[in-house]
């Protein structure tokens, strides 16, 4: 079935979250969870920084905006994946201020029938405006 | 930190080393923790289960993390600038699992260097493929 989309609804921020501030400690326990070793990522001191992934433990408290497309059954899905643009390191103290926007959302048709993806953009970014980090996560329903 | 190689000596073709890994059911709830992402599909074999998944799966999030570590311990920590992955298949804890790196391209312009990265089961499946540039100084 194709997608009654109303293009409108793609760039519009529709949430945005505060949080932090981050810890020393949760910037070590993230990275050593992945086996990091490097001390600019784990040891604490002022040189300590957030593993470059740290980001995505971060989201909107709105998981997708009320206006998608009705033959998307979002209550059926799986995490399609992920792409990271890095900006300034995530550093003790921050507050990340997370800005969601419906980034793209298409069909693709399969084997088994029509794939929907959504993807959702979280822009992150600290109390200095500095951006950290663009993250687009990608998910697939059926 | 300075990188761990030199821009002038990277090759197109290249391959990072290599890194077996056996992942262990509690590291994987170790990063559900850190990464804010404790459910029982991540943290438990029966509530997985319950969720119509074979037991508990590594979260796609944490599989990239992997990869982004391959990545840096390679190229030198704080080169990473970008890394995107596609999540094809589950990755379940307790067995090996094979990070793997191929440089696919270098800009002399902007030294920078483009890299396909990969995630490979104990069955040589891909479950985990992307992308992931590197700048260097």
């Amino acid at each position: 079935m194709p997608l009654d989309l109303d293009p409108s609804i793609l760039g519009q921020e529709f949430d945005r979250a505060e949080y932090g501030p981050v810890t020393a400690e949760e910037l070590i326990a993230f990275a050593r969870a992945l086996g990091e070793t490097d001390p600019r990522y784990t040891a604490a001191g002022p040189d300590l920084v957030g593993h470059p992934t740290f980001c995505v433990r971060y989201k909107g408290k709105k998981f997708y905006p009320e206006n998608l497309p009705k033959n998307i059954n979002v209550r059926s899905g799986f995490d399609a994946g992920k792409d990271l643009e890095l900006g300034v390191p995530v550093r003790p103290g921050d507050t990340i201020t997370v800005r969601s926007t419906a980034h793209e959302i298409y069909e693709k048709t399969g084997r088994t029938g029509s794939m929907y993806f959504v993807v959702i953009r979280f822009t992150m970014t600290n109390q200095r405006g500095e951006t950290l980090a663009v993250v687009d996560n990608r998910f697939m329903h059926r | 930190m300075p990188a761990r190689i030199r821009f002038e000596t990277v090759e197109e073709g290249d391959e990072l080393p290599a890194r077996d890994l056996l992942l262990e059911k509690d590291q994987v709830r170790a990063y559900a923790r850190a990464a804010n992402q404790w459910s029982a599909r991540f943290t438990d074999d029966d509530g997985a289960r319950k969720e119509g998944l074979p037991g508990m799966i590594t979260p796609g999030n944490m599989t990239m993390g992997l990869l982004a570590t391959l990545v840096e311990a390679w190229a030198g920590a704080g080169t990473l600038r970008r890394i995107g992955t596609t999540f094809r298949g589950l990755v379940l804890p307790g067995r090996v699992v094979k990070l793997c790196g191929t440089v696919t391209q270098r800009v002399e312009s902007d030294r920078t260097v483009e890299v396909d990265v990969w995630l490979e089961t104990d069955e040589g499946e891909r479950a985990v493929i992307g992308t992931a540039t590197v700048k260097f100084d």
